[in-house]
């Protein structure tokens, strides 16, 4: 019998040593440890035995079985790991990766939210106004004359009841400080619409970004200062500034900033955006129109800004044609989704 | 406006490079446009004259010319013109001179024949347009002389003068404020005669009827004059700045317009019949102006009109019949102010814009029109020769000027934030004159100075922006309501990138057929009263038929996928008028096959998971009755059951119209009550295993899967957690489901909160959900 187990044991070790798959593993399992296996069978004749020998073969027995169970765990992990390995060695890592859709931001959104996140870090917060504007809020309340011919049919777009699409954003002004107390930081990112031809260089309808800062001691030094910090953010702190005198009814001193950046233009002076000193012409209106005096121009003063943004990515992404930026072209949109 | 820097250098002695005036002019305000080289500023090139010539031998286009160069020695040009004859005179280029457009001329033989230079049109020395042949030279001019002293080298500036400032529109006004801003000595004007004390009214000459319009006229009668071409320096400066020669008259009222800014209008007094009249047109009244148009005229329009007709535009454009000509000798020379407004209207009404027009309407400078007028006729003496009648002749007066402003210094110092200690004398530079305090009087060609604010600006100016230096505050500012929206869109924008979309951006504007491209018609859009073109004339009411463009642009530039949405405002009539939307357009490959996946096309599911995701909230489809634009229509509606949006199918002839040979599915919602709003809250985390149990069931074909999740929810099972439909089936055959039926497969997920599920619990709570579907939907179990 000692002998029995003894050779059985060797056997089944030496037969587990020789597997080669998970299959012969498993049936070597069986073989041995199964109900009708071999150690089983063993385990049957050991009532034969006689009583004395009982406890010792059944030691044995006990040992025999964790050795084979021992040597099919230890093989089956070496088969596995051989598998493993082989699967990974044929593993061609060159093959392309799964594609996964890709969306992005029109480019406008993206130099928008550019801009309000710089002019946010000094502490402008957002205001909004409506497309559709009345001719007050549109000309009057900025100090437009009467036969100014941004009012004419033939530039600005009109509604039957007399109102029109504004045409720019400088409504937002007016909107905030009829609805607010100074001081007031504000910047109105919205569309404004001209009437024009449709071509390569012009839509009539384009994205500007309004800011007004009024306050009880805003001076020219502070328009400079913010808006020097705005495109250096906004660009790189390579960029060059300058302001140039304007005019604007809406602001006096009115200027208009230009840039100078290698890469932009051939790196000639660029006309960014118009601004300049709120016209207390302006905050007269707007009294009149809240009823009070909250603006009154000997106690505050505030600066004005508005950038159009087609412009400005048209020299910034080197576009040839402006209408690109509204035919929506994925292959377009896509270059700006990296 | 074109600027000659000669011209302006004859009144100003401006020693500084083109570049620097540039930067000057910039810098005062005057943004230089464009910059043009005029005149002979090549070497090399002379004046000589045709001695004599014969055609070539060997060929019949071209003479061979022997010309006198000068210098004594006989030269020989073989030349390919026709329009001269022996002894004009011609520019002749040297060997070594090079020609504007870079050519270098040699010595050289043609067709055999030695040609020792070359003789030049006006186009190939960029003098002027005309190729036709030879320029034909001055029988003065001095033969050997360098072309250069015939066409001095000029460079003409493109100026845009913004149009606050009337008075920067002529020669004199732009040396008068570069004078101040450069501060060189004052701006010089030739000597004018003095005819301020030669004034008498007369009804009989002058009748202002509308003084509103024209409170000042002038008109001085010169007599016995000769019409003939402008002196070359006069031809030369109308040319430089972009004018065409007429003759000495007409050349005299638009040079002196250059010269001084106040336009003028030469008569001939053969056609006026009786006095001129200032007056008001006639309704119906018509004229023919000088630009061989005719225009009917309203009440509303300003005319100079003799006794029986009209006959001019004032201010605008003169009438054809009464201009001068060859055969005109007696001239009367109008000079006057008209009111601005009068000008605009006329010329806007019209669209007639001349120089003139431009000028008056923007204000000239009433206190300087006798003196143009003066200069005129100085010049008619002096080209035309005549004399001049003892007397001018007036109507009304010169409008009266005479205004005051103050300027604060403190307050300059405050709006600045930069102290100008000599602002005082800057404004005195300006032509200003202190008038007592901190009070100014404005010069009368300074009419835009009317406020504190004006004259700061004007410090500002003179002082240099340059110099002020810059500050920069920063400060706590309360965030908006519209920051938030902004936020929460923007959060939105970048959910749907993520998701494969691309934004779309499209304009406001819309044709009224778009307005069937919408998931919800209306007729309660809003139009334009004034469109520039029919196809955009409408307010969009909806963002998609904007999104149908683009994938129609999109799909006809050969993309296998359309995956846009669009987040911006849509308006209608009512309140409120103006809101803003969200729009998503799918169709195509949603995924292209690929070595480990395969392709699948853009499905209303897929559409309905993308709005699930990028809101972060259930959203229901309700079934509604189809449209023409959408034969597949539903309602959105959103957990809460508020109807949100639409969502649908496109038509297949309309999607088929676009190029799409996939299903075109659209949804349009709005993006803005609490949409992305939600705050987050911690919920604990799940402590303990879940069991999940599968049911599979037959069902009528039409039974909606919604009515399985109600059938689910309506047994309040507080153990069940999720279910997900994981297998849907139809059989068209009917043989494994019969057809009117289809098999679904859910798997249902149960936990506890506080313990771990026993088996027998779970399989309980399995139990009453089956019997609960089966009971309410009457479906078969498949066990």
């Amino acid at each position: 019998m000692d002998n029995d187990l003894e050779r059985l044991q060797q056997t089944a070790l030496e037969e587990i040593q020789q597997a080669r798959s998970k299959l012969a593993l498993e049936n070597l399992r069986v073989k041995f440890l199964g109900k009708a296996g071999e150690i089983s069978r063993l385990s049957e004749n050991m009532r034969n035995l006689p009583k004395e020998d009982r406890p010792r073969i059944g030691k044995l027995l006990n040992e025999i079985r964790n050795a084979v169970t021992g040597a099919l765990d230890s093989r089956l992990d070496a088969i596995e790991a051989e598998g493993t390995a082989q699967v990974l060695s044929d593993l061609d890592e060159t093959l392309p990766g799964t594609q996964f859709r890709v969306g992005g931001l029109h480019p406008l959104t993206l130099l928008q939210d550019q801009a309000i996140r710089i002019l946010r870090r000094l502490g402008f917060a957002l205001a909004d106004g409506p497309d559709v504007e009345t001719e007050w809020h549109c000309f009057d309340a900025l100090n437009t004359p009467a036969n100014h011919p941004a009012r004419n049919d033939s530039d600005t777009f009109y509604l039957p009841d007399g109102r029109l699409l504004r045409s720019h954003t400088s409504t937002v002004q007016i909107r905030t400080m009829c609805a607010q107390k100074p001081p007031v930081r504000v910047i109105g990112p919205g569309a404004a619409y001209r009437r024009d031809e449709i071509d390569a260089t012009h839509l009539n309808q384009f994205n500007q970004l309004e800011g007004l800062y009024v306050d009880r001691d805003v001076s020219v030094a502070d328009l400079k200062g913010t808006l020097e910090y705005f495109v250096r953010e906004l660009l790189s702190s390579e960029v060059e500034t300058r302001l140039r005198p304007h005019y604007f009814p809406f602001t006096e001193p009115s200027f208009e900033l230009d840039i100078r950046l290698p890469g932009i233009q051939d790196g000639k002076w660029m006309e960014l955006l118009g601004c300049g000193m709120v016209h207390p012409a302006v905050f007269e209106q707007i009294n009149a129109n809240r009823g009070d005096s909250a603006y009154d121009p000997e106690d505050w003063t505030g600066f004005a800004f508005g950038i159009g943004l087609e412009r400005l990515a048209m020299s910034l992404f080197g576009l040839p044609d402006i209408r690109l930026l509204i035919e929506n072209d994925q292959r377009f949109l896509a270059q700006f989704a990296r | 406006m074109k600027l000659s820097l000669n011209w302006l250098k004859e009144m100003l002695p401006l020693t500084c490079s083109v570049p620097e005036i540039v930067e000057a002019l910039t810098f005062a305000g005057v943004e230089v446009e464009g910059r043009q080289q005029r005149g002979a500023f090549f070497e090399k090139v002379i004046v000589a004259q045709i001695e004599s010539f014969e055609p070539h031998p060997n060929a019949d286009r071209l003479s061979v010319c022997r010309v006198n160069d000068g210098s004594g020695l006989p030269r020989q040009v073989v030349c390919g013109a026709k329009n001269f004859s022996a002894g004009d005179n011609v520019p002749l280029a040297l060997p070594g001179a090079v020609l504007p457009d870079g050519e270098k001329i040699r010595a050289s033989k043609l067709r055999g024949t030695e040609s020792e230079g070359m003789l030049c049109s006006a186009r190939e020395l960029n003098l002027a347009e005309d190729a036709a042949g030879l320029l034909i030279l001055p029988g003065d001019a001095p033969i050997g002389a360098s072309l250069s002293d015939l066409y001095p080298p000029d460079t003409v500036l493109e100026l845009e003068v913004t149009p606050n400032r009337p008075d920067l529109l002529s020669h004199y006004g732009i040396a008068r404020d570069l004078s101040a801003f450069l501060d060189l000595p004052p701006a010089k004007l030739p000597e004018i005669s003095d005819n301020s004390d030669r004034v008498r009214e007369d009804p009989g000459v002058v009748r202002l009827e509308a003084p509103e319009g024209c409170p000042f006229y002038t008109a001085h009668v010169i007599r016995g004059l000769r019409v003939r071409p402008s002196p070359g320096w006069l031809r030369q400066k109308l040319e430089a700045v972009g004018l065409r020669s007429i003759n000495n008259v007409v050349d005299v009222t638009n040079f002196v317009m250059l010269e001084l800014g106040q336009p003028l209008h030469a008569f001939d007094l053969s056609k006026i019949r009786g006095a001129i009249v200032v007056r008001m047109a006639d309704p119906g009244e018509r004229l023919r102006a000088l630009d061989e148009k005719e225009y009917e005229l309203i009440p509303d329009d300003l005319v100079i009109a003799d006794t029986e007709l009209a006959l001019g535009l004032a201010g605008v454009m003169g009438g054809e019949g009464s201009g001068v000509t060859a055969t005109t000798t007696d001239v009367l020379l109008e000079a006057a102010y008209f009111n601005p407004g009068f000008i605009r209207r006329t010329s806007r009404r019209l669209g007639l814009i001349s120089e003139s027009s431009f000028r008056f309407e923007r204000g000239i400078d009433p206190e300087a029109v006798t003196r143009a007028s003066s200069r005129a006729i100085d010049l008619f003496l002096q080209l035309a020769g005549g004399e001049a009648d003892e007397s001018v002749v007036v109507g009304g007066a010169v409008p009266d000027w005479n205004r005051t402003v103050e300027m604060r210094p403190e307050r300059c110092h405050k709006l600045l934030g930069m102290n100008v200690p000599d602002s005082a004398q800057l404004l005195v530079r300006l032509g200003l004159k202190p008038a007592g305090g901190n009070r100014w009087e404005i010069p009368s060609y300074r009419q835009d100075l009317a406020r504190e604010a004006d004259l700061i600006e004007e410090v500002c100016r003179m002082a240099g922006i340059q110099k002020i230096s810059s500050r920069l505050f920063a400060s706590a500012t309360e965030s908006s309501s519209a920051d938030r929206t902004h936020d929460e869109l923007m959060r939105l924008r970048q959910r749907l990138a993520g998701l494969g979309l691309f934004e779309a951006r499209s304009l406001t504007l819309i044709d009224e057929q778009a307005l069937e491209y919408t998931l919800a018609p209306t007729s309660d859009a809003l139009a334009l009263r004034n469109p520039l073109t029919e196809d955009q004339k409408i307010l969009r009411p909806s963002l998609v038929p904007g999104l149908v463009r683009a994938a129609e642009r999109n799909l006809n530039r050969g993309s296998s996928s359309v995956a846009v949405f669009e987040i911006g405002r849509v308006f209608k009539v009512g309140t409120p008028e103006e809101s803003v939307s969200l729009a998503v357009l799918v169709c195509g490959e949603r995924q292209s096959k690929s070595w480990n996946q395969g392709s699948a096309i853009f499905d209303l599911f897929d559409l309905k998971g993308i709005l699930k995701t990028a809101l972060s909230r259930d959203v229901i489809f309700m079934r509604e009755d189809p449209i023409s634009f959408a034969p597949l229509l539903c309602g959105i509606v959103d957990a809460e059951g508020n109807s949100v949006g639409k969502v649908g199918q496109l038509r297949p002839s309309l999607a088929k119209e676009i190029g799409a040979r996939d299903p075109v599915l659209v949804a349009e919602l709005s993006p803005t009550p609490g949409a992305n709003l939600q705050r987050f809250r911690y919920r604990p985390l799940d402590r303990f295993p879940a069991v999940t149990r599968d049911v599979a069931f037959v069902a009528n074909r039409e039974l909606k899967y919604q009515l399985v999740l109600d059938a689910f929810a309506s047994a309040n099972e507080p153990l069940l957690v999720d279910v997900r439909l994981f297998d849907l089936f139809v059989d068209p055959s009917g043989e494994k489901v019969p057809r009117n039926k289809k098999s679904l497969a859910c798997s249902l997920t149960y936990r506890a909160i506080d313990r771990t599920l026993t088996q027998e619990e779970a399989n309980a709570a399995h139990s009453r959900l089956k019997s609960q579907i089966v009971e309410r939907l009457g479906v078969a179990l498949r066990e």
